[in-house]
């Protein structure tokens, strides 16, 4: 096989990782080779990052800061934080690995802070001790021309308790990856996601939880809606490995087309090695209930009002993750503005 | 107050081909009045009542449809709603994850909005529900329930019947309130209905059956079949029509 032509936005990367060490040589090593992925890869069919970038051809700089500073590449979460993604225009690269003692219980909120043409590659690495709890919350709002790529990789030992809620607006692309790790033995994962996603704006959730040990729980549920001309992607896997035995594991991805030019992808996948297990997943695409919406408007509610609140009442469920009843609120508070916009 | 003349409608079937429904309906309803539509399944019965509300794919082709001087055809459902019309629906909609309270108050404030007036102060609101749930029977912790959601066939339809109690409406259309209901219920239902009855307010009971007017005295039955009324007149007509079948009206119709 020939070597790839790089694209501008390739060129700038494998410049930007020159001389690097670790996952950024790896990274950089396969820039080099493949160039970023297209449609052509399986993972990336329905987002195809090379197109995206197509016209993002300076680096940027990215950074991870906790409570609003700036901090070490690998840190230790044993009290409630704020972890805040911030990436100027252009390509850049971030990373951070945290870790949760065993025993500690924790709160962490995600945000992104991106300008218009960022494209931060961002990689976490968090880790759970023993008994560990982490509930961590995501909002994704960033602007459209933004491309953010998110990739999460959770170890959950035994007796720990990983719970993420994502809710996301999209952008040019978005991709949020989670792949988790589950040691069982008392562990329990539950992942949720909302995505809405106006005209011109793409987000995928791209996840595997790999159970490694017995008798562990995982509840993943994904929400979406999608205008006309956005796309929204789900691709789930569980892989239940043969020592996994009395995994219990629910996969469920639920979404509306606003619109019969709404895009929606979704592959939901078990891959199962053990044969004491319960493993389930669900996927419907659906439109809005028009007999609900009629209902609703004879009884008062403009069209557009009674819209965002049946599609505020359909995508709100996987928000319920979050125990902080503020969080959760305001959350649901900047989901119900998107939808007053979005009519 | 609600004038019907001459209506004609079309639907679209599932194979996609034009159906006639309403042929050249006429009907009046003065204020202060109860009329019933009776018939048989097909007749057009529910289709009027969707005609009337402005529901998608329901439109007039001919003729028109007057209520309080005003012509609805051109309206929004929510502005018809605004104006005062309410349909009690036959079979009331599941609306998981939004409270019935905040449903009502929601679209409360909605058509007062509309008609130009001050949105309900939350406290009176709620003194408001509270007083009209107790009537009819419905807890507190019902209303805190998603809209229809895990709701019997009986506790829909007083839902629907409390909802018009809080929403005042100038004009009811109760679609086959009557159905899946048992007696208990339908009395209920109907002591609900009647303290709605009053001089300003004009009401279209659609119904199968003659039992529930029974319980809702009708001043005009009309019976309709092939998509017009076929005959109109005292609430003698709905013990005939029990009595004798739709089969000689519906011979008239043809």
């Amino acid at each position: 096989m020939g070597a790839i032509t790089h694209t501008p936005a390739e060129r700038t990367l494998i410049d930007l990782l020159d001389g690097a060490e670790d996952w950024r040589a790896a990274a950089r090593d396969a820039v080099v080779r493949f160039g970023l992925p297209t449609k052509r890869s399986e993972a990336w069919k329905w987002s195809d990052l090379r197109r995206a970038s197509q016209g993002i051809e300076t680096a940027g700089t990215a950074g991870f800061r906790i409570n609003g500073e700036a901090v070490a590449d690998r840190v230790t979460l044993d009290r409630d934080g704020e972890l805040e993604l911030v990436a100027e225009a252009g390509i850049s690269v971030a990373s951070i690995e945290i870790d949760v003692p065993a025993g500690a219980r924790v709160a962490l909120k995600e945000r992104y802070s991106l300008a218009e043409g960022a494209f931060p590659t961002a990689r976490l690495e968090i880790t759970l001790g023993e008994g560990a709890q982490l509930e961590r919350v995501v909002l994704c709002d960033t602007p459209e021309s933004s491309i953010p790529v998110v990739r999460s990789r959770v170890v959950v030992a035994k007796q720990a308790h990983y719970r993420q809620a994502t809710l996301t607006f999209g952008s040019k692309l978005t991709r949020h990856e989670t792949h988790i790790t589950h040691a069982g033995e008392g562990a329990e994962v539950e992942l949720g996601g909302v995505y809405l996603l106006e005209e011109g704006r793409h987000a995928d959730f791209t996840s595997t939880v790999t159970h490694t040990g017995p008798g562990g729980e995982t509840h993943q549920l994904v929400k979406g809606a999608v205008a006309a001309h956005a796309q929204g992607v789900f691709q789930g896997k569980f892989k239940v490995e043969q020592a996994a035995q009395q995994t219990d594991a629910k996969m469920t991805h639920r979404a509306l087309m606003l619109d019969d030019r709404a895009e929606i992808d979704a592959k939901p996948e078990l891959e199962i090695y053990a044969d004491d297990v319960q493993c389930a997943h669900g996927n419907a695409l659906g439109a809005i209930d028009e007999t609900a919406l009629f209902y609703m408007r004879q009884r008062g509610l403009p069209e557009i009002k009674a819209r965002a609140l049946l599609i505020e009442s359909f995508l709100a469920e996987p928000l319920d993750l979050i125990s902080d009843e503020t969080l959760r609120e305001e959350l649901a508070s900047i989901l119900r503005q998107r939808l007053g916009a979005i009519g | 107050m609600l004038k019907i003349n001459n209506l004609h409608n079309k639907v679209e079937t599932q194979d996609g081909e034009e159906k006639a429904i309403l042929k050249g309906l006429s009907l009046e309803v003065p204020a202060g009045e109860v009329h019933a539509i009776m018939g048989p399944n097909g007749s057009g019965k529910s289709t009027l009542s969707y005609v009337l509300t402005g529901r998608d794919g329901y439109d007039v082709t001919d003729g028109e449809m007057e209520f309080l001087g005003e012509e609805l055809g051109e309206l929004e459902p929510e502005e018809r709603a605004a104006k005062g019309l309410y349909l009690s629906f036959q079979y009331p909609v599941e609306i998981p994850g939004v409270p019935t309270i905040t449903f009502l108050k929601e679209a409360l404030n909605a058509q007062r909005t509309a008609r130009g007036e001050e949105e309900m102060p939350a406290p009176e609101f709620m003194k408001f529900i509270r007083e009209q749930s107790k009537a009819l029977g419905v807890s507190m912790d019902m209303l805190k329930r998603p809209v229809n959601v895990g709701f019997s066939g009986g506790e829909k339809k007083r839902m629907e019947i409390l909802q018009a109690l809080i929403l005042q409406p100038k004009f009811l259309i109760l679609d086959e309130t009557d159905s899946g209901l048992d007696i208990d219920a339908l009395k209920t239902v109907a002591e609900g209905v009647n303290t709605l009855r009053s001089e300003d307010r004009g009401m279209l009971v659609i119904t199968h059956y003659q039992r529930l007017l029974d319980y809702i005295k009708p001043d005009v039955v009309h019976v309709m079949a092939n998509g017009r009324i076929v005959k109109s007149g005292g609430p003698e007509l709905a013990h005939e029509l029990e009595a004798e079948g739709y089969d000689k009206f519906i011979g008239e119709a043809a």
